[in-house]
């Protein structure tokens, strides 16, 4: 019954959002006198298509997942699509990034699709928890790898194989989450235990050791990678999953004082650290401060309602088709789309929690907990770091950014929501019936 | 649990409100100052490239025009007549901003005002782009006349409609192309500008109404109309006494300071059109220091628009002055009725003084513009032609100082300003400004013209300046000429104003 509803409200969601993606790409690509370009039909079909199909591999899949996700994740990808697409004419010398993150797309539908068939039930990735941790920490640590690393604008975090080159970090936060998830759950008891210190009430120390142990290895991703953005998200996760699991705030407490201890540390030692909070602090006519200074002129520039789509300059920011893609979204469409993008992101939280709230079992409750937290504090630092509200970080805003590991790694996390939240649908219908 | 998910729930929430906070920062509350930010070269880099419209003068010269160009800007901002309005039109560059006209009406020549935004509502589905046309006052060919005539001499000739401060011609002697400055090539530009900059005769400078001078005795119309309308003078009475120099007298009848020759040592004196005929230095310095007094004085210059910004559609005009501070300084009065001392006029204010008497003693609100259209032709804004900048005197006063004036042609020192004239009532002011004690001097001359039994057409003031000598003559024998040349340009050929628009503008022809 409720798959039923779910799946229509969410092929009703999807339609709107198709139509509101396909107006903005014919606005944007079809301007005055030139000829339609021949990319137009592969284009529209991939915009249209791909929700189309992922919905229906939904419905054979996991028929009882929740409807909302999907159609926000496609909406916000069709966005990031158009706006790709844009800023690639607009360039003089177009590097043919909107071909590319079309086939990233049909990738990324197709990881969502290939990751629903091999993960029928979330107890298969529990199982196999320290597999997924092995298998994160080697994949965090792969770019350090003398031949495999690549440093691209100044972080390592890069790997080539071949004439592949793509982010192992996108993916070893995923199977960080199961292992986190799986791992805290297993060990909840014995970590939830506390001592009193005087009036404070904080872990056991001998406890306190896969605290310490994240917190190294998120260290090390911040020095040795250069990648502030994806160390500060790490050690956000294994913050957050082990309060959830041990409802133990001290825990909380004990990891903003090391969180705190060590970003004073890395602003001491480390000359990037400490140029990035400079320019945090003041931009202006810094070379450093340039990307930031001109994304706030872009916004400055759009105003309420923006300039209007294709008529705004957002190739003036640098790299503005990754990192900086919401600076574009603020000139062109201005406070209203911005704060839809938010609002957007805002639902997914949403839906991402209420999946967790609703998940049987402790380890799903924790892996949905986790895999939202990825989502919506990555979305969180990187647009952040655009508007200056926090040091810009280089990672990806999911779903819109350019970008393959990104958005497959981030189709992967969808399916994995979706798979929960299927699961634990079914399993009280179950349990309805059984009365 | 839940609650801690709830909680993180919590937190996120917090999160993106910080966010929409701030990208309300930049998009509303900080974003007039992040656009005024000297390295925000967002808005100039649009106008630059944008499409603009152009400025065609009344008789239909195109003055300012945008043209293809091959490069990134796709437009070339064009002055066809180079020098000619360059102090009109200003220039629209790059990296040293904008001057003239693409300065003050650079949101019409844009399409940006609230009446272009309304009418680009319908264009929804058409691929028009709005931009205004402006159309000038003025006239090319009395703008040329004006410059063939004050050659390559420094100086200044404006000429404007008395009945509705349309300004027919506004030339300075040296001006500049402004084509330089809009050189896509920015260093050639930057050269240019600074070529221009260290000019010592400051070609850029609009000597017409951004810089002033001692105006000498055409500034005795102001003094005459301070006498008559406080100060008793009729056209009888007080007859002043024939004599060489005037002495000021301080408190107890006293005399202070040094008496107030007339030039060349000459001896004049009677009632007001004698002494106007005569340019009577004696006379007028006894009218303003004692008839009229130094409230009167002030108070009337002030109403002939000295001390005031003068409300004109170009940026950054020069005001006219006229001292205030005449307590116990009975030689300063004196001095400054006949313009000198700390008095100081803009040629634009001189032509406006003499449109005052042609006018009923009503200043219009002077403007070079008459119509904003857009690029169909259509009229978006009329610039007003009834608008009163200030009342200088009553009616009966400029009735008064008019008939003075066409005296001063028929019998005085202005008799070659109505040359060629014949068949028009002339009417006029000479003037001559010592430069310090030098034997150098401005030459002036005011006036006004127009068929008899009607309201004048046409006012001018043209100074010519640095002439060699020193003699109440040299006005009336360097400047009348050519206000004459000016006056009758303006008066032989009127032009109907252009109603087909900017038709045949766009063609690129409009010789």
């Amino acid at each position: 019954m409720i798959g039923t509803v779910r799946r229509n409200t969410e092929l009703g969601l999807l339609v709107l959002g198709t139509m509101f993606v396909v107006g903005a790409y014919v606005l944007t690509t079809l301007p005055d006198d030139s000829p339609i370009p021949n990319t137009t039909g592969p284009f529209l079909a991939i915009i249209v298509g791909l929700p189309l199909v992922a919905h229906v591999a939904v419905r054979r899949l996991a028929p009882q997942a929740d409807g909302m996700l999907l159609p926000l994740a496609t909406l916000l990808n069709g966005l990031g699509f158009v706006f790709i697409v844009r800023i690639d004419e607009a360039r003089a010398e177009p590097d043919g990034l909107a071909g590319l993150q079309s086939i990233w797309m049909i990738l990324g539908v197709a990881a969502f699709i290939a990751t629903l068939v091999v993960v029928r039930d979330v107890r298969l990735l529990e199982r196999n928890r320290y597999t997924a941790g092995f298998v994160g920490i080697v994949l965090l640590l792969l770019p350090l790898v003398p031949v495999l690393g690549r440093t691209i604008n100044g972080s390592k975090i890069w790997v080539s194989i071949g004439p592949v080159n793509f982010q192992p970090g996108e993916f070893a936060k995923l199977a960080l989450a199961v292992f986190f998830a799986g791992y805290l759950w297993e060990k909840r008891e014995l970590l939830a235990i506390n001592r009193a210190y005087g009036p404070f009430s904080l872990p056991d120390p001998k406890h306190l050791g896969p605290v310490l142990l994240a917190w190294g290895a998120s260290l090390v991703v911040m020095v040795s990678e250069r990648d502030l953005g994806s160390s500060l998200l790490f050690f956000t996760l294994f913050l957050v999953l082990i309060w959830v699991a041990t409802e133990r705030a001290s825990y909380l407490a004990v990891g903003v004082l090391l969180f705190a201890g060590g970003a004073a540390f890395a602003i001491n030692s480390f000359s990037h650290v400490q140029e990035r909070v400079d320019v945090w602090f003041d931009p202006w006519g810094k070379a450093q401060g340039y990307q930031v200074v001109q994304a706030a002129f872009a916004m400055a520039d759009g105003g309420v309602s923006g300039t209007g789509l294709a008529l705004g300059s957002p190739t003036k920011i640098p790299v503005v088709e990754s990192d900086m893609i919401f600076a574009a979204i603020g000139e062109e469409l201005g406070l209203l789309g911005a704060t839809a993008v938010l609002i957007a992101f805002l639902l997914m939280i949403g839906a991402g929690l209420r999946i967790a709230q609703q998940a049987a079992r402790g380890f799903e409750r924790l892996l949905a907990v986790g895999l939202t937290t990825l989502l919506g504090f990555q979305a969180f630092i990187i647009m952040a770091g655009v508007v200056r509200l926090l040091p810009l970080t280089g990672v990806t805003l999911p779903f819109i950014s350019y970008g393959g590991s990104s958005l497959l790694a981030n189709y992967v996390l969808l399916a994995l929501l979706l798979r929960i939240s299927n699961d634990s649908a079914e399993r009280q219908a179950e349990g309805l019936a059984a009365q | 649990m839940s609650k801690q998910i709830r909680n993180i729930g919590v937190f996120l929430v917090v999160c993106y409100a910080a966010l929409f906070l701030q990208v309300n920062r930049l998009t509303i509350f900080d974003a007039n100052e992040l656009k005024d930010n000297p390295a925000n070269n967002r808005e100039v880099e649009r106008d630059f490239s944008s499409p603009r419209g152009s400025i065609i003068t009344a008789d239909g010269k195109i003055v300012a025009r945008s043209v293809p160009s091959n490069d990134q800007y796709k437009l070339q901002r064009e002055y066809p007549t180079g020098e000619l309005f360059a102090h009109v039109t200003g220039y629209f560059a790059f990296e040293l901003g904008s001057a003239g006209l693409e300065r003050s009406y650079n949101d019409e020549l844009a399409g940006r005002t609230i009446d272009f935004d309304l009418r680009k509502l319908s264009d929804l589905f058409v691929d028009r782009e709005r931009v205004g046309d402006l159309t000038l006052a003025m006239r090319n060919d009395v703008q040329e006349v004006a410059r063939e005539q004050l050659g390559q001499r420094e100086g200044s000739v404006v000429a404007l409609d008395p009945r509705n401060g349309e300004i027919l011609a506004l030339w300075s002697f040296p001006s500049y192309d402004p084509n330089g400055l809009a050189d896509h090539n920015f260093d050639a530009a930057e050269q240019v500008a600074a070529l221009l900059n260290a000019d010592p005769e400051k070609p850029t400078l609009a000597r017409s109404y951004q810089d002033n001078f001692f105006p000498g005795s055409t500034f005795k119309i102001v003094t005459a109309a301070a006498g008559v309308e406080r100060g008793g003078v009729t056209e009888d009475q007080p007859e002043y006494p024939a004599r060489q120099a005037y002495q000021p007298v301080g408190a107890g009848g006293r005399p202070v300071g040094r008496p107030i020759g007339n030039f060349g040592g000459a001896t004049c004196g009677g009632t007001l059109f004698p002494i106007m005929e005569a340019s009577c230095n004696s006379a007028f310095a006894e009218m303003g220091a004692e008839d009229a007094g130094a409230d009167a004085m002030v108070d009337i210059a002030q109403a002939f628009g000295f001390n005031q910004d003068v409300p004109i559609d170009l940026p950054r005009p020069a005001r006219s002055s006229f001292p205030t501070d005449f307590e116990n300084d009975a030689p300063k009065l004196a001095q400054s009725s006949i313009g000198q001392n700390d008095v100081r006029a803009t040629p634009l204010q001189m032509a406006l003084v003499a449109a005052a008497v042609a006018n009923g003693g009503e200043i219009m609100t002077p403007h070079v513009v008459r119509e904003v259209r857009d690029d169909q032709g259509e009229v978006i804004d009329t610039i007003a032609t009834d608008d009163v900048w200030t009342q200088a005197m009553s009616g009966a006063t400029a009735d008064l100082l008019r008939q003075g004036m066409i005296q001063v042609v028929e019998n005085g020192t202005a008799s070659r300003l109505d040359d060629g004239l014949e068949g028009y009532v002339v009417g006029g002011k000479t003037g001559t400004a010592q430069i310090g004690s030098t034997d150098s001097s401005h030459a002036w001359i005011i006036g006004f013209a127009g068929p008899p039994g009607e309201a004048p057409s046409v006012a001018v003031a043209v100074i010519v300046e640095g002439q060699q000598g020193v003699s109440e003559q040299t006005g009336g024998r360097v400047a009348a000429p050519i206000a004459a040349a000016v006056m009758r340009q303006a008066l032989e050929q009127p032009v109907a104003p252009a109603d087909q628009g900017s038709g045949d503008s766009n063609s690129g022809g409009g010789q």
